[in-house]
């Protein structure tokens, strides 16, 4: 297994349970641990437990949409709840939510008590709260972070929101005011659709975007953070197979949190993330993740620093024959066609845009000169 | 015996036990029967629940508040309740009616019945009040503010910046001619409130109006002939932020009576969101106090220092919010939508 350090937390491997219902007590806590996850995060505990509204989770096949809330387990209640979750000896990241510095440091200290691992302050809710969510203002993200780490001696994490003008910005505050980590990103504020005969937004409410479709929201994020600020972060966002955990720690994530794949595909979805990395790290010869971190942000540049080359489509030695138009369709230049079965690109109206090698389903064109 | 040693003896899982007790309607009738027999026989109570149980104790705190029938301390009231039943609590539920002497008397007379710690709501008593209280080692907690500085671990709002929002938001909207309706000293933070209308005011180069500040003791009758008389000077109000829901309500009535139109004519906004707020018509723009979460931490804090959890002082700062409904700037609610 490939071991991590994550915030000073001895971890099996870099795969952690993101916060969710799917943690919301002690004994679901337990059940994500058999998903050979490293590490579990509560689902957010807050002061006073709220009613859960019918229905709270919708999934349009790719993204889901909810307005959970937060844990129906009262603060008191997770002393009890949290000697559950550690029972089988694994870590418990506990996540925390609160709306100003002394209350998150009241609930923090006493999940610490109650043995919690590490903590991952969540103020970045998109749902039920404004829109000016703390985690939008790094001046308040500093002010409670404080608070929390001088207040408990466990490694405490910040989850960030892409409801922000500036993440980085944010993600400094939160190093600066003593944070271990960051965790990014939180789910998206979002509507997932609208009945047209009812005229109702699905949920009735805005609620929270999660799955898939914000894969590129979180991996661009994490970059983001890694480029410009020094803490470890861990990647939240849409990840449903060991391939885009790996994308997440090549941009330079210390470790990958799922969430919505495990609620529609179950904790075995978790066991193929966490076997999958192993296993190509090891058909590779990389002995620990700490190889791969980050190593595709050299490859990352500015968009000032990006080289025009000459690059134009071309088709690949073998013709094509499919019963497919797909490549003219898309080209706005009007550049290819197609002959006798053959598809031809024309150079001098070819701007090298690049779509079609996108679109071709055989990857048959490609950019080149 | 502990979870474990329940779950071992019943022959189940940890997570079994647990279910039992969170969910019980999750977990198999005879498994749980069994499970439920052994915590019977073994007298198991989560240790939580448990921890107060201890029979040094009276299990009993005292609770004191201004006003009962004002339904911004029944809301704190319950607060505190909720958490004091799950811990083996009762409470002794003192009014004392914005009298002094009446709250002095009933200090003495809880410290005498052995009560294990005391919770003082919104207190405008001195140190030395809370004399008999403290000689007797009873742990105290107050709740909402007091008027001075005690040393006591204490949970509140910023009173001061919550009604300066109030009067900001007026002033966002447009409005320059804005009154304050305050509570006098039988609520005890309306010097705080007084002092977040003038911050708000002098912020937006606004002149403090003498004339267009009323105090009026915090109740409907009273706060609606000071609304009453704010409407008949020469050159009235066009927007009024009221010190308490409560006196809003009166507020609202006599624009009516003076056939004016909410918020066309007169724009008000209240302080506290009670229940009813959202009820009358048009629904009123006002700011959020968590009170049933005051109360809730009130009596965490207290059983802190019960239990000896902790033993030096917490103190605990709420975050209160705009709550903006019909009476005022409904259509411009760009920073509260959620």
């Amino acid at each position: 297994m490939k071991k991590t350090n994550y915030m000073g937390l001895q971890l099996d491997n870099p795969i952690i349970v993101a916060a969710g219902p799917w943690s919301r007590d002690g004994s679901s806590i337990l059940r994500c641990f058999e998903s050979g996850a490293g590490a579990v995060v509560t689902e957010s505990i807050v002061s006073d437990a709220i009613l859960d509204v019918r229905p709270r989770i919708a999934y349009n096949g790719s993204g889901a949409e909810n307005i959970r809330l937060y844990s129906d387990v009262q603060i008191e209640g997770w002393e009890r709840e949290m000697e559950i979750a550690k029972s089988g000896g694994g870590k418990v990241i506990a996540s925390v939510s609160a709306h100003t510095p002394s209350e998150m440091a009241y609930l923090t200290a006493k999940l610490q008590k109650f043995g919690a691992d590490a903590i991952e302050i969540s103020i970045s809710n998109p749902y039920m709260e404004s829109l000016e969510v703390m985690a939008s203002d790094a001046e308040r993200v500093y002010r409670v972070t404080r608070e929390v780490v001088s207040n408990v001696d466990i490694p405490v994490a910040v989850k960030l929101s892409q409801n922000t003008t500036n993440i980085m910005e944010v993600a400094k505050a939160a190093k600066d005011a003593g944070a271990s980590a960051v965790s990014a990103i939180n789910t998206v504020r979002a509507i997932l659709g609208v009945d047209l005969e009812d005229r109702k937004p699905v949920l009735g409410t805005y609620g929270g975007y999660s799955g898939a479709p914000i894969r590129p929201l979180g991996l661009a994020s994490v970059a983001s953070i890694a480029q410009s600020v020094d803490i470890p972060i861990s990647g939240i966002g849409g990840v449903t197979n060991y391939r885009e955990a790996l994308e997440y720690i090549m941009l330079g994530a210390t470790t990958v949190q799922v969430g919505t794949t495990m609620m529609i595909e179950g904790p075995q979805a978790v066991r193929k993330i966490v076997e999958g990395v192993e296993a190509w790290c090891s058909h590779r010869g990389i002995e620990s993740i700490d190889e791969i971190r980050g190593s595709a942000l050299n490859n990352l540049r500015s968009f000032e620093e990006m080289k025009i080359e000459p690059a134009i489509s071309t088709v690949g030695s073998t013709r094509c024959t499919d019963d497919c138009s797909k490549c003219m369709q898309v080209c706005l230049y009007d550049a290819i066609s197609k002959q006798e079965g053959k598809i031809t690109v024309d150079q001098k109206l070819c701007t090298g845009c690049g779509l079609c090698t996108f679109i071709c389903p055989s990857r048959k064109l490609k950019l080149n000169w | 015996m502990n979870i474990r040693e329940i779950a071992k003896a019943a022959g189940v899982s940890v997570a079994t036990v647990s279910r039992v007790l969170n969910h019980p309607e999750t977990v198999a009738e005879n498994t749980k029967k069994k499970v439920q027999r052994i915590m019977e026989e073994e007298e198991y109570t989560p240790n939580w629940f448990a921890r107060g149980l201890n029979f040094a104790n009276t299990n009993t705190i005292g609770l004191v508040i201004p006003q009962l029938v004002d339904p911004v301390y029944s809301e704190i009231v319950k607060g505190v309740e909720d958490v004091a039943t799950r811990k083996g609590y009762i409470i002794f539920l003192c009014d004392f009616a914005n009298d002094q002497t009446l709250e002095k008397m009933y200090f003495e007379q809880l410290a005498r019945r052995r009560i294990d710690g005391l919770i003082a709501v919104s207190t405008r008593a001195e140190s030395k009040i809370f004399d008999t209280v403290t000689e007797n080692n009873i742990p105290i907690v107050l709740v909402g503010g007091s008027s001075h500085d005690l040393g006591f671990s204490m949970v509140k709002v910023n009173y001061r910046e919550a009604a300066a929002d109030a009067t900001r938001h007026l002033i966002n909207i447009g409005y320059r001619k804005i009154a304050m309706i305050c509570s006098d000293h039988t609520d005890p933070n309306s010097e705080e409130k007084l002092q977040g209308y003038r911050l708000a005011l002098h912020e937006a180069g606004i002149l403090f109006r003498e004339e267009y500040l009323k105090i009026a003791e915090d109740k409907m009758e009273t706060a609606y002939l000071a609304a009453k008389k704010l409407l008949e000077i020469e050159e009235p109000p066009e927007a009024m932020f009221v010190a308490t829901d409560n006196m809003a309500i009166g507020v609202m009535d006599a624009v009516k009576d003076k056939d004016l139109k909410i918020p066309e004519d007169v724009a008000i906004v209240g302080f506290d969101n009670i229940q009813i707020s959202k009820m009358v018509e048009p629904r009123l723009t006002t700011v959020d106090i968590p009170l049933h979460k005051l109360g809730v931490y009130g009596a965490r804090l207290l059983f802190d220092l019960i239990e000896s959890d902790v033993s030096e002082k917490q103190q605990i700062v709420l975050q209160t919010k705009m709550k903006i409904r019909k009476s005022c700037g409904h259509k411009e609610r760009i920073g509260e939508l959620f």
